[in-house]
């Protein structure tokens, strides 16, 4: 492989695992990273722009459970 | 339909809401659904999974094992922190998403076949295990437990 190509697993189930794996740890820095934006000041617009993403969209995911939960470390 | 779901495999659908929330997990999936059924009151299908080392905390481990293979078969290589540390609140409670959904279908399909009248944490188990493809199988071949021959050992207790 080159070093610009990503080299595919050889097994579409691997491919297919790291889509799923990939999509969670993206969720998890999402949520962590709006979080800290916002607690550094940081502006909900800022934050969208920043994900490429809209106002409303990102609102929408985040503001409910980061007024909801006293930040950090609220486990079940 | 639900009130046929015996009290044991009705306390794991709840706690794998839980499961699922601790992980962080915007959804609940069939890995969830299984580390609810290992940490559940000792009974005939713990000490199944714990036979095979899938006790909570070894099915937690096999569970890290397969996101941490996953992600390196595409180059991506995540510190333990990342994987394991919960950072921010909860967006919201779990759904169900499709892996449990299937999970449930088989156990309801299990249940059926058998002709049983109850649905237990036994049928659970068979319609976990069924899933040839997914998270549960490929965690579980990630620290070599046979998934067939659990099957058929959860099978057996099904009588």
């Amino acid at each position: 492989m080159t070093s610009t190509a990503l080299e595919l697993p050889s097994d579409p189930a691997d491919g297919l695992a790291a889509v799923v794996a990939l999509r969670r740890l993206a969720d998890r820095v999402e949520d962590a990273e709006v979080e800290r934006a916002l607690s550094e000041g940081w502006s909900w617009s800022q934050v969208a722009e920043a994900l490429g993403v809209t106002r409303q969209a990102v609102h929408k995911k985040h503001a409910k459970r980061l007024a909801d939960g006293s930040p950090h470390k609220r486990r079940p | 339909m639900f009130e046929r779901f015996a009290k044991d495999v009705r306390r794991s659908v709840e706690r794998a809401v839980d499961e699922a929330q601790a992980l962080d997990s915007a959804t609940v999936e069939a890995e969830h659904l299984l580390l609810a059924l290992a940490a559940d009151e000792p009974s005939p299908v713990v000490r199944l999974l714990a036979d095979s080392g899938l006790d909570h905390a070894g099915l937690q481990a096999a569970l890290e094992r397969e996101t941490e293979r996953s992600l390196a078969a595409v180059g991506v290589v995540v510190g333990d922190f990342v994987l394991s540390e919960r950072s921010s609140p909860p967006r919201h409670r779990p759904r169900f998403a499709a892996s449990a959904k299937r999970a449930l279908e088989r156990t309801l399909g299990e249940a059926l076949a058998q002709s049983d009248r109850s649905i237990t944490s036994q049928h659970l188990l068979v319609g976990i295990l069924r899933a040839d493809n997914g998270t549960v199988p490929r965690a579980l071949a990630a620290v070599e437990v046979d998934r067939i021959a659990l099957l058929v050992g959860a099978e057996r207790l099904l009588g």
